[in-house]
């Protein structure tokens, strides 16, 4: 790729991406709210299912001492859905693109790209808002903020490989449309999201599931640097790095592979 | 000989057809084994060179195979074999205004539209104005192009792509956009480009813009180049061959009325050659002869002969009766002959019509809707577009 057709795509990116911010909640009046409202909602029902419904304990963070079950929830549940949402409108994006695919010659990878970085950037407004809960809720996370940083971009690397498969593959048979959400539902239990993975009552083999899946280890990580207010272990990371790189390299080669055949197949 | 900036290369390109289209994983696991497709040849061999600052035409049918080439060219299609070199920073417009969202105002759609063209921000950013002078949106720019009219939508999207700057420009037939002001407009737009040494590839079934505009043309037919050169010659070509496709598709013609006299057929001849023809030239002496059959004598009728363009015009209808031949009565067997000296026709296909009715035109006794169809061919006067000539006379005259 010559430069100029570099820097003129990497503009095509940008725009994209604005484009994919600007157009979401245009017509609305709440507007960007409701990419709040709906976490907030979220933690509202698990919050009253786990400690009046279920009567449990909420975890408490190791070294900060917090004890905050919505908190909890939301470090979990913030990255699972920036991951999840955004594997789902990838799929639908690239679907979307068929009058583009068939009519103009382009990246066709910057519809699943221009998905990640909008909702990369919706994610940290959300990550904004919970930090300061979390400072009125006495976990001082600012310099927290910096592992997490490094964390959520190499998920969101991970969440490319994901996305960029599954849209590739959405392309020749559309069942992966409808198979990711029920995957995506499967992840969100099979995830330390509503509970604490490291609880002993779990059996062993589920607590591993859960710890050590793609997306448990992600959002363990951000929880050790966001609930715990410690550093994952270099062990820890090694995982998280590999994951990401292995899934963007694999996602690379499947859509690499299969877009030249994008604009015959839609 | 001029560098080549467009090299098409053996260019073979299949598709399948799918008896039973697998879009879904059940149905293509099901379907394993037979795999339930017909190759369908789009493209076979094609083969030719464009040189920097040609005008290139492209002619075919539909289903000849031009868009797929088209989209090869633009790199959307990848060929099964043989290739497609471009040497030149190339601009495809196959659909204006791909890619614009409805939500977004015209400024942001002009931004985003550039990229997916291929346009760097700065690039985008001087030629911004120009842009939005070209397409006469200045007070509409910032607001949403949903609230656009197609026109404007249109002025808009063509005026981005037009200034994306290519050197090698390939369209579809996509000119036809906009008022009468927004087209001149564009033809100027493209004698730029051509003045400027630029290369266009124009893929069209408009002949008359392929004779007037390009230096050269191939004609696809069926997936293969059938000819290449001289565009007025292919032109010709084409056009013959396409009336006679048409003759040979025509399904026949249909009558109403009440059916007392009837026209039986029309037979059309030049000058004084015995035989019918079924083709003349601008500037022939033409004769048609309408037979009729009148299975009881029918008191002053009067006929008409009609005759209509391709596209359903009527170039001309005369009447007997506007020329005061009313005979008295009619029965029997017989033929009225119509002579048209120096016919003003254009070359083109033309339709003919007959209708017989009553003096008052109240009551129809026959109407039969394409009773023949003839063509006519370059003769003399010569027109490239229109129906008829009107056989101009042209001086210049200096200072």
């Amino acid at each position: 790729m010559s430069l100029r057709s570099a820097v003129a795509s990497r503009n095509l990116l940008y725009l994209l991406s604005l484009k994919e911010l600007r157009t979401r909640y245009k017509k609305s009046i709440m507007g960007w709210a409701w990419s709040l409202l709906n976490p907030l909602t979220q933690m509202v029902i698990f919050s009253i299912i786990f400690l009046k419904v279920f009567i449990q304990i909420p975890p408490t963070g190791h070294p900060s001492g917090i004890k905050n079950f919505p908190l909890f929830f939301l470090c979990g549940l913030l990255p699972f859905n920036f991951f999840s949402i955004t594997v789902g409108v990838a799929i639908g994006n690239v679907q979307g693109g068929a009058g583009l695919i068939k009519k103009v010659r382009f990246p066709h990878e910057h519809l699943v790209y221009s998905v990640v970085i909008a909702q990369f950037v919706t994610m940290l407004i959300e990550f904004s808002v919970l930090s300061v809960a979390l400072i009125i809720g006495g976990n001082m996370v600012l310099p927290w903020l910096v592992p997490l940083l490094v964390i959520l971009v190499f998920m969101a690397m991970f969440t490319t490989g994901v996305a960029l498969t599954f849209a590739a593959a959405n392309v020749f048979f559309h069942d992966v449309n409808y198979l990711w959400g029920i995957l995506a539902q499967l992840l969100f239990y099979a995830t330390p999201i509503i509970y604490d993975a490291s609880n002993p009552r779990i059996p062993r083999s589920l607590r591993l599931i859960a710890a050590h899946s793609p997306t448990g280890s992600f959002i363990t990580a951000v929880r050790n640097v966001m609930y715990d207010l410690t550093m994952p272990s270099l062990r820890d990371f090694a995982v998280i790095i590999v994951y990401s790189l292995s899934a963007f390299a694999f996602g690379t080669w499947v859509f690499t592979r299969l877009s030249p055949r994008f604009a015959e197949e839609m | 000989m001029n560098d080549v900036v467009l090299e098409v290369d053996h260019l073979t390109k299949t598709f399948r057809i799918h008896r039973e289209r697998a879009n879904s994983l059940k149905q293509r696991i099901a379907a394993k084994g037979r795999n339930r497709f017909d190759e369908f040849t789009a493209l076979q061999d094609v083969t030719f060179d464009v040189s920097e600052g040609e005008v290139f035409g492209v002619i075919g049918h539909n289903g000849s195979g031009k868009s797929t080439l088209l989209k090869c060219m633009a790199g959307i299609l990848q060929p099964n074999a043989g290739s497609v070199r471009v040497h030149r920073r190339m601009s495809a417009l196959l659909e204006l205004g791909a890619g614009f969202h409805p939500e977004l105002t015209g400024r942001e759609n002009v931004f985003l539209n550039a990229a997916i063209l291929g346009m760097g921000r700065r690039d985008i950013a001087t030629r911004f104005d120009e842009i939005v002078e070209f397409s006469g949106l200045e007070k509409f720019i910032d607001q949403p192009v949903k609230t656009y009219s197609s026109g404007m939508y249109v002025r808009l999207a063509f005026s981005v792509a037009i200034n994306v700057d290519p050197r090698l420009l390939i369209i579809d037939e996509v000119l036809a956009v906009g008022d009468v002001t927004f087209q001149k407009r564009c033809l100027e737009k493209f004698v730029e480009f051509r003045n400027d040494g630029r290369t266009i590839v124009l893929v069209t079934h408009d002949l008359a813009s392929v004779r007037n505009m390009c230096d050269r043309a191939v004609w696809l037919k069926s997936g293969h180049v059938t000819g290449e050169g001289d565009p007025k010659e292919l032109v010709e070509a084409y056009t013959e061959s396409m009336l006679g496709s048409v003759h040979q598709t025509e399904t026949g013609s249909t009558r109403r009325g009440s059916g007392e006299l009837m026209i039986n057929e029309v037979e059309m001849y030049i000058g004084d050659n015995p035989s019918p023809v079924m083709r003349c030239s601008t500037g022939d002496d033409v004769r048609f002869r309408l037979f009729y059959t009148a299975t009881k004598a029918v008191p002053r009728p009067i006929f008409s002969l009609i005759i209509d363009a391709l596209g359903g015009a009527t170039v001309s209808a005369p009447c007997s009766r506007d020329v005061g031949l009313v005979p008295d009565v009619i029965s029997g067997d017989g033929w009225i002959d119509i002579v048209m000296r120096d016919i003003s026709l254009l070359p083109g296909a033309y339709d003919v019509h007959t209708a017989v009715q009553d003096f008052n035109k109240q009551h129809e006794y026959d109407h039969l809707q394409l009773a023949a169809r003839f063509d006519v061919t370059t003769g003399k006067p010569y027109e490239s577009s229109g129906l008829v000539t009107l056989r101009p006379e042209w001086n210049f005259t200096d200072g």
